[in-house]
């Protein structure tokens, strides 16, 4: 039976048709991501991930080779060695940010010359991998197309690693106001100067001091061209955005437990709030298990060595200072680990005491090694949908 | 070439890896061997003050130890910096900076951003008083993430690619030739010893020297466990996987075989990385402490310090060539 959080989170997600996750890099994100789309696969629904990590690793422990810009399908007769018999469907895809850019080019570009002209232009080879926002936005585009093919139940967004989280939904916000914004038809519209009078004509006289003429015509050319996509991507934009922020999305909080990811899951989660975006859930990865308790801890390590040496033949067989010194060792690892425990327990705690008990905090032990494998991939699906940690 | 000799140090990595930690570390390192060094961030939420105890760090320059000072460098201060510098007159700069419609073309010019911080940077590495002489020793620059950092470093000759005359032009040369001089500037890129981060640190690598051609200093596995059991004794704590523990000792023994298995799969990472690279390769403890204040930056600083001085100078960062 799953723990009431676990419930709590499962059933969020049944009522849920996108799930964002969202998060500082080195978190876990791209792994929980795939193990949600597990779950739902699991409980009968067709679900797919979209990753943004050139992740290996992942495509392997899911049974393929690589993933790419087109959703692959997860073969699921592997999961009867793990003993879990999926009854919905589960796919996996990359995004390639580059190349999912580039066709919003080709599908929004209004003839062959102008998308030449545009995929050639340097400051668009720039701009469209590297300039803040475009990664996302590319992502949410490409979140709506799948959307609207209607082929899935459940898609797992897995998002750009940020220090802003919100990137994800303010950067294609900006990109589609800065490239409107009229100081920028000034350089692209040449024609509308009048209308903006001779002020502007000093400003851009200035600035050119400021940049060189050479760049603002640079500037200008690339605008020209970027402008023809305008539209269609204005009127995306705002779909996307519509989407994100209806009751079929739910965004998901992934964190690590020390005080400073803990931090800056609470500033997503308050930021996301006053953006009208629902934070559904958290999942913090990589808690440290309190192995052992504070109040044994001080266990004579005499006592410790005597308990193994009256079980354990192996340990038994060690010199009587060898053993001392062992479980002297034993305690004092012990001992570090309490610690790390007690600080992960700390955090969570200011974090359930920020955000409202409807909204499950999930916990994720930190597990002793990578994970690798399906069955690697099960162990998380078990410690965030049962609360089995075993 | 030592790292001790560059005017402009960066450090970069994915997120989470430490790279406000070690920049900190390392610029307390320079200051400790008494040159004045100034810590830059790059707009980001300050963590320096929890770090140092000291008073939050904006975009002021402010002192936080002795030798050591601080800035935290937002593209609004340095565009308005880098504005004044070549409009002269505030009045001129006012008529300009003020208007509505030049500040949204300024947000909306691409890498425009990360040019003026990247050049505010290069302007204190290369900042001279009026007697001639470098107002810093050291500039420390702890840079985005992977990814938006490489983006960073390259916007120059980006640039420089595009237009070929111009203020903005001489500018971004400048710039371009300083991080690209191996006896000036070095990137450092920090790493844990896992494998998704050792996998990205060692692409990221092949990138900076073949793309960016900014010089790699040094290359640093952050977060390594120290060692607490022999080796036979890590070797009894997995023998033992599957045998069953009385409850008073079981949880001493979980928590050694998580150790154990932590470590031998670090080992593994960090021989790999020691064997692709050919920078100098140090390794920083994982400290477990309850708070990680100055105690520990300090402690990371020495150990700095001591493996940069065993690793032999000889100029390993490659200069690049074509």
């Amino acid at each position: 039976m799953p723990n009431p959080t676990s419930q709590q989170f499962s059933d969020l997600l049944d009522r849920r048709d996108i799930v964002v996750c969202v998060g500082s890099g080195g978190v876990g994100k791209t792994t929980t991501s795939a193990v949600i789309a597990l779950h739902a696969a699991i409980e009968g629904r067709r679900a797919i991930v979209l990753t943004i990590d050139p992740a290996k690793r992942l495509a392997n422990s899911l049974g393929v080779d690589s993933l790419d810009n087109e959703p692959t399908e997860i073969p699921l007769e592997q999961f009867k060695a793990i003993g879990v018999e999926p009854k919905g469907t589960l796919h996996a895809m990359m995004l390639d940010m580059k190349q999912s850019f580039d066709e919003l080019v080709e599908r929004y570009a209004p003839d062959a010359e102008s998308k030449q002209q545009i995929l050639r232009n340097k400051l668009y080879q720039y701009f469209s991998t590297s300039l803040a926002g475009t990664q996302e936005y590319a992502a949410a585009e490409r979140l709506f197309d799948i959307y609207s093919s209607g082929e899935y139940d459940l898609i797992v967004l897995d998002t750009p690693p940020t220090s802003h989280a919100l990137d994800f939904l303010e950067a294609p916000n900006r990109l589609t106001e800065a490239i409107n914004s009229r100081a920028m038809q000034f350089l692209y519209k040449p024609g509308r100067r009048n209308l903006l009078g001779v002020g502007t004509n000093y400003v851009i006289k200035t600035l050119s001091k400021f940049t060189g003429g050479q760049m603002l015509a640079e500037l200008g050319t690339f605008l020209r061209a970027f402008s023809t996509l305008f539209g269609g991507f204005q009127e995306r934009a705002k779909q996307v955005r519509k989407l994100l922020t209806s009751d079929k999305a739910t965004f998901c909080v992934v964190t690590a437990p020390n005080a400073a990811n803990i931090d800056e899951a609470i500033y997503f989660y308050n930021k996301l709030g006053s953006d009208h975006v629902r934070v559904g859930a958290f999942v913090t990865n990589r808690v440290h298990p309190d192995w052992v308790p504070e109040d044994q801890l001080n266990k004579p390590a005499l006592n410790v060595a005597e308990s193994l040496a009256g079980l354990h033949p192996s340990f038994e067989a060690l010199e009587r200072t060898e053993q001392k010194d062992f479980a002297k060792k034993l305690r004092q690892n012990a001992n570090d680990f309490n610690i790390l425990a007690k600080l992960d327990s700390e955090s969570i705690e200011r974090l359930r005491d920020t955000v409202p008990s409807k909204v499950p905090i999930i916990r994720v032990p930190y597990f002793s090694r990578d994970i690798h494998s399906l069955r690697g991939l099960d162990h998380v699906r078990r410690a965030i949908f049962i609360g089995d940690a075993s | 070439m030592s790292l001790y000799d560059r005017r402009m140090v960066l450090f970069s990595g994915k997120g989470g890896v430490g790279k406000t930690t070690l920049a900190s570390a390392f610029a307390l390192s320079c200051a400790l061997k008494g040159q004045k060094t100034l810590l830059i961030e790059l707009n980001v939420k300050d963590r320096l003050n929890s770090l140092f105890g000291s008073v939050e760090v904006g975009s002021q320059i402010v002192e936080i130890e002795q030798n050591l000072w601080a800035v935290n460098i937002t593209p609004q201060a340095a565009i308005e910096e880098y504005g004044l510098m070549r409009l002269k007159l505030k009045m001129v700069y006012k008529a300009v900076f003020e208007n509505r419609l030049v500040r949204s073309f300024l947000r909306a010019v691409p890498g425009l951003n990360d040019l003026v911080m990247l050049g505010k940077a290069h302007f204190h590495a290369t900042e001279v008083d009026e007697r001639g002489n470098y107002v810093w020793d050291k500039v420390v620059i702890d840079a985005p993430a992977t990814g938006h950092g490489i983006f960073f470093l390259k916007i120059p000759s980006v640039i420089t690619s595009i237009i070929d005359s111009g203020p903005m032009f001489s500018d971004a040369k400048k710039i371009e030739d300083f991080i690209q001089d191996p006896e000036l500037t070095a990137l450092n890129l920090v790493t844990l010893p896992e494998e998704m981060p050792v996998n990205e640190t060692l692409e990221l690598r092949q990138v900076v020297n073949n793309e960016l051609k900014v010089p790699i200093g040094m290359i640093v596995a952050n977060s390594v466990y120290p060692h607490v059991f022999s080796e036979e004794e890590m070797e009894w704590v997995e023998q033992t996987e599957d045998e069953q523990f009385d409850e008073e000792v079981s949880g001493f023994i979980d928590a050694a075989r998580f150790r154990t298995q932590r470590v031998n799969m670090q080992r593994e990472y960090v021989e790999r990385l020691g064997e692709e690279v050919d920078e100098p390769f140090v390794k920083i403890p994982y400290y477990f402490t309850e708070r990680f204040d100055f105690q520990t930056i300090r402690k990371i600083a020495r150990e700095l310090e001591e493996q940069l001085d065993a690793t032999p100078s000889s100029a390993k960062a490659r200069r690049s060539v074509g």
